[in-house]
């Protein structure tokens, strides 16, 4: 299946260091937190792109295989700046095992992309910026435990179902990026 | 943890080239601040005419399909691509003088100077590297 990105760009049949040098003025267009896809044919990307996305200071989310063409995935400026969080019903990473087997359930508001590449079992994905279209898709009776990779997004989200009305919704912390269980793909 | 990355080109070949301009071009998308030194045949590869037509070394001439293959962007290619990434690059005063050659001989936007010029970029630079 494929992933969505909000910008693509083709780097197939180049070599190095052009899709290094073409992410780089890609990503002048990307906007901070949105997921830009690199198509590349060049094998030594898969390295090179990580790298470079830890050396910037870019979340490198994943790459995948598809018809002999890499399909990288980053997100721009992954740091999610240290803002403070609000919502202040929260738990930590080990207690949300416990608690969401007893009929809660947790939605993953991370990119889709992020999502593809790694989360909990059963969890269910709606990211952050769909968040106030998709609110019928939840149930107000269930618990809700929001989960996404800093804790940042995560905490406005929390804000913004309990702002629709929402009342049993917890904020998972510090969120997947120190998620040591079980991880389950989709790609 | 410096934000600069130095580098001493001192040959003049087309592999040579392709090692300079690579780690130049992929050091400046990684948002470091990069300049390259150019001395006694590193010349060659921002020589107007010389850098049109760098050699392989003897008997590598075989390789020209390689290169034609994987698609490798020509010199003149990135070296544009690394001024327009704000690569600097710093032509030794010296050798342009041994070699009879004057600032008109090479590209545009090169900046000449002395062993020092380099230096003083070079000082808290890291890595420096010489090919």
């Amino acid at each position: 299946m494929s992933i969505k990105a909000d910008v693509q760009l083709d780097c197939k049949g180049l070599a190095c260091p052009m899709p290094i040098v073409k992410t780089k003025k890609a990503m002048n267009d990307v906007e901070d937190g949105q997921i830009l896809e690199v198509q590349a044919t060049d094998k030594g990307s898969i390295a090179d792109l990580k790298a470079w996305s830890d050396s910037v200071g870019h979340q490198y989310i994943g790459t995948k295989e598809e018809d002999g063409v890499l399909l990288h995935y980053i997100r721009k400026s992954g740091d999610d700046h240290n803002v403070e969080q609000k919502y202040e019903n929260t738990i930590t990473n080990e207690e949300l095992i416990d608690r969401a087997t007893n009929g809660g359930i947790i939605l993953d508001v991370r990119e889709e992309a992020e999502y593809a590449f790694g989360h909990i079992e059963g969890s269910k994905s709606i990211p952050m910026g769909e968040l106030e279209n998709r609110l019928e898709e939840l149930d107000k009776d269930q618990e809700i435990f929001v989960i996404c990779r800093t804790g940042t997004r995560s905490d406005l989200a929390a804000q913004k179902l309990a702002e629709k009305g929402f009342t049993k919704v917890v904020n998972v912390l510090p969120g997947m990026s120190s998620w040591n269980g079980d991880l389950a793909k989709k790609l | 943890m410096s934000n600069k990355v130095a580098i001493i080109a001192s040959n003049g070949g087309l592999f040579d080239a392709y090692k300079v301009f690579n780690i130049a071009t992929a050091a400046a998308a990684t948002e470091k601040e990069v300049a390259i030194f150019f001395t006694f045949e590193g010349l060659n590869l921002i020589h107007k005419q010389a850098m049109q037509q760098l050699p392989m070394p003897a008997g590598k001439e075989h390789f020209a399909e390689g290169f034609a293959k994987a698609n490798v962007p020509s010199i003149p290619q990135l070296v544009e691509m690394a001024q327009e990434m704000g690569v600097k690059f710093i032509g030794c005063q010296m050798t342009m003088d041994v070699m009879n050659l004057t600032k008109e001989d090479f590209i545009d936007g090169i900046e000449v100077g002395g062993a020092v010029t380099f230096l003083e970029f070079a000082k808290d630079a890291a890595p420096t590297l010489t090919f």
